[in-house]
């Protein structure tokens, strides 16, 4: 089991409290804010012009993407290093769905991602489906320290598949906490293997802690989706990549990111 | 059978029963409450004592910093503002003096300690060291806690609500900003709330006394019985550090425990058995240290490993209460009520107090199948047809539009929940912990207790009224953009209730404004519309099955006239709001301006 959930590590947060820290914070947040009336204000000037949002031309494209996996997984984490590229050792607990959206620039091309983030606990289960329904992505989170949320992403599949189709949808496996060496309890191997019995897209394992491949994974989820898929032009990124679009090869964590990363 | 030690009680106990002398029979109870004290109970002899930290200990709970002042002003005036701030000055020393002494008290956890486990007979006859080498005393622990209020009460300077202002965090311990609402954001509000906060509590000493009970503690353990009066001052807020008791005697936990006496105990010892386990332990632990993680009394303490003592009770009430109600076991959300509970009362009235919530507040809502939380929102959607017609246009009609043209039958939306319900599902689940600032969140809950669960849906009416003005407008252009315009209103639903950091915005504005239809919303209602809500979704359910079995032999013609047949029975059956009568609103017009009038006078 992970020591996140157990706690051992210092939370990051005990620096917010010292008061010398006040400044930069209330700096970050204002504009953070800003960042976001911008971003609002964009959205609401294309609808204002009549810009369709959706379709086809130069426009935002959307993308629904919804985030599955057990409990304390790691699927808050990992947006919020998405979105803010920030980390928490312990976040609140996802009641119901939390819905995040992000505009992202890739190869001269803007996309919308739609995150919707949902409650891991089994009973929720049952009032997820409909957002299942018409998502483009789902990405089923485990946890490499914990073996039993690793065996239940079979059930998250099954739930999408159901749901949606294998066709219509972009399946994509992640094993978070990589950065916890020690505690492993599911090797990459396994999941990637699981990936190719489940017939999963994308399969990749990240640090959310460390900061690590949590980019990396939405670049390729971008890359996968239509946007994208009709010219294929420009190379992922720098680090060591693949370019078909099957599974995707991580090779053992990049110890020098893990050892620097933590913030 | 789990028993406390006397002798360590008997002092407190005493003392507390001379106070309350219509509590001897619970003499038992009142004990336990001492025990349990939330580990910030203050072990110090009764003389030593300040007045006001005694109060603390009966309401369990963990100490906020209290901002009060006594005052023996009679005053009924809202607007008597000047002479409080100067009475506000000379109470600051006071204050702060008994608020350090009660800190420095801090440290005896003891009691609690004792629950963990194998040490429940522990006697306190042995000192606090022979404690201490059982490592039951976790000091450092307790000293780095206290120290957050310490550091905060020592920087009591001009004004009691100083305490809170100079500090990052509110009084009860969250931290003040978050992704919604900045410091600065929460400093301004709070320098006019907790003048709020003191007029107010010294209505409720005025209504107290008049009432003929008891306050000299500053822990009341009784209220006035019910009267339109005391609703209006339950709806104005109750003072923060009575709301452990006013909460538990308004849902009437007594009642609840004296059936019970000694079950909670017995629940203990059966968790604290070696051998236990239960499937929900796991999923327990995994949300214990994700429950509050940005509040003081939910943090480890640096330079220890151990889980601080409201970790540990709330691990107790959960593992507990998974066994008491196994229909319900363990759901996630049940974790934050439990939480926001423990912050106001002790242990064992808070482990009663979930089941009070999930039985008689929430029935259903975190069984395992989820089937509460789909009637409540089945409820809250026929509420937004009736109440907020235009906001219901823009969550439903727009939908059966798109829907192929075909026009859908009346009640489908109960049973096809429309996407805005999973956000709205959390309101419910969690009672709006989370879902709006802490001060709302409690504010909400003081009327929770007192007036029902009604009060949950008039909130998200109110809310969602509110969030209605903050809309993007509403754009009606192609079906593409239905998609769009779903978004946006469920990220504004999501966003905007965590701003409201002014509970008075939504609390007076917005469900007291009387000409407000939704007043007219009472429990009967609610409670006939979910029967109504229920039967119908149980119909659709026998429909479906009786479908399902019939599918292996059946054509696409039958199963088109299958819906059709669906959508008349159910169509024939709308539910009907009883209207309120004009007349008593204009009634209730005259009165308020009455009432208004002499108080000018």
């Amino acid at each position: 089991m992970s020591s996140r959930q157990g706690g051992k590590l210092k939370p990051l947060k005990q620096k917010k409290k010292q008061n010398q820290d006040l400044d930069p914070e209330e700096e970050a947040f204002k504009e953070k804010q800003k960042a976001d009336a911008a971003a609002k204000k964009a959205m609401m000037s294309n609808i204002k012009s009549g810009k369709p949002l959706v379709g086809g031309g130069k426009t935002l494209r959307k993308y629904k993407i919804v985030f599955l996996g057990e409990q304390g997984v790691g699927k808050t984490s990992l947006i919020t290093r998405f979105m803010y590229d920030t980390f928490d050792d312990n976040y609140q607990a996802t009641i119901g769905i939390d819905f995040l959206s992000k505009t992202m620039y890739l190869d001269d091309k803007t996309i919308r991602l739609q995150l919707w983030d949902t409650a891991g606990q089994e009973r929720f289960r049952s009032l997820i489906p409909s957002y299942i329904r018409d998502s483009h992505v789902a990405i089923v989170v485990y946890d490499v320290t914990n073996r039993k949320s690793f065996e239940y992403i079979d059930k998250w599949i099954e739930d999408v598949k159901m749901e949606r189709g294998e066709e219509n949808v972009i399946l994509v496996i992640v094993g978070n906490k990589s950065d916890l060496l020690e505690e492993r309890q599911v090797t990459t191997e396994e999941g990637e293997r699981k990936s190719t019995v489940l017939n999963a897209k994308l399969f990749i394992e990240t640090s959310t802690k460390a900061g690590f491949n949590v980019k990396t994974l939405f670049k390729k989820i971008a890359k996968l989706l239509p946007e994208f898929q009709d010219a294929q032009t420009t190379p992922l990124d720098n680090d060591k990549n693949d370019k078909k679009p099957g599974i995707i090869n991580i090779a053992a964590p990049d110890e020098s990111q893990q050892t620097s990363g933590c913030c | 059978m789990f028993s406390p030690s006397a002798p360590d009680l008997s002092q407190n106990s005493g003392e507390l029963n001379a106070s309350e002398p219509s509590f001897a029979s619970d003499e038992g109870t009142l004990r336990k409450n001492v025990v349990r004290n939330n580990g910030q109970s203050h072990h110090a002899s009764p003389s030593k004592r300040p007045k006001s930290t005694i109060l603390r200990e009966n309401s369990g709970g963990l100490s906020f910093i209290n901002l009060y002042y006594d005052s023996a002003d009679k005053d009924d005036d809202d607007e008597a503002q000047l002479q409080h701030e100067s009475e506000m000055n000379s109470y600051k020393v006071d204050q702060s003096n008994s608020d350090v002494e009660q800190l420095l008290q801090e440290g005896g956890p003891m009691r609690l300690s004792a629950r963990d486990g194998s040490n429940s007979n522990l006697d306190d006859s042995g000192s606090s060291d022979a404690l201490n080498t059982a490592g039951l005393l976790p000091t450092p622990e307790s000293e780095s806690r206290s120290s957050q209020f310490l550091g905060s009460a020592s920087l009591i300077e001009d004004a009691a609500s100083n305490s809170v202002k100079n500090s990052h965090l509110d009084r009860y311990g969250f931290m003040k900003q978050n992704q919604y609402i900045s410091e600065k954001q929460f400093n301004e509000w709070w320098t006019n709330y907790s003048k709020y906060c003191i007029r107010r509590k010294r209505k409720w000493k005025d209504l107290l006394l008049k009432s003929g009970l008891p306050v000299d503690n500053d822990s009341p353990t009784r209220f006035p019985s019910k009267s339109e009066k005391l609703k209006r001052y339950v709806r104005k807020g109750i003072p923060a550090e009575w709301r452990g008791n006013a909460w538990w005697y308004f849902a009437r936990g007594d009642e609840l425990l004296s059936k019970n006496i000694g079950v909670y105990d017995k629940l203990l010892t059966k968790i604290n058995n070696p051998s236990f386990a239960s499937k929900d332990t796991e999923i327990i632990e995994r949300d214990l240290h994700r429950t509050f993680p940005d509040n003081v009394h939910f943090q480890k303490s640096k330079d220890s490993d151990e889980d601080p003592l409201t970790i540990k009770s709330l691990r107790r009430i959960l593992k507990a209460f998974a066994i008491y109600n196994s229909k319900i076991g363990y759901c996630q959300s049940m974790n934050f009520l439990v939480g926001l509970l423990l912050l106001f009362m002790d242990e064992e009235r808070a482990f009663w107090m979930l089941v009070i919530i999930t039985s008689r507040y929430l029935p259903g809502v975190h069984s395992i199948n989820l089937e509460g939380v789909n009637i409540n929102q089945g409820v809250l959607l026929l509420c937004i047809k009736e109440y907020l017609p235009d906001f219901w246009q823009r969550i439903y009609s727009n939908k059966t539009h798109r829907d192929s043209g075909k026009i859908n039958n009346k009640n489908e939306f109960l049973y096809k929940l429309p996407p805005v319900t999973l956000c709205t599902a959390s309101w419910f689940m969690s009672c709006f912990i989370g879902v709006v600032p802490v001060e709302t969140t409690l504010r909400i809950w003081d009327c929770l207790f007192y007036e029902g669960s009604h009060i949950l849906f008039k909130m998200s009416l109110a809310i969602l009224e509110l969030s209605g003005n903050n809309l993007p407008k509403a754009h009606h252009m192609s079906n593409k953009n239905a998609d769009d315009e779903d978004m946006e209103l469920f990220q504004a639903i999501q966003t905007f209730p965590k701003q409201l950091i002014n509970p008075n915005d939504i609390i007076d504005k917005a469900i007291f404004k009387r000409r407000l239809k939704f007043n007219a919303l009472n429990q009967d209602e609610i409670e006939r519309c979910k029967k109504y809500v229920i039967s119908q979704r149980a119909k659709y359910k026998n429909f479906q099955e009786v479908m399902k079995n019939d599918t292996a032999n059946s054509s696409k013609r039958d199963s088109v006239l299958a819906q059709d047949l669906i959508n008349e029975t159910f169509s024939n059956e709308g539910y009907g709001f009883k209207k309120g009568l004009n007349g008593v609103n204009w009634n209730n017009n005259i009165k308020e301006r009455v009432r208004r009038l002499s108080r000018k006078r």
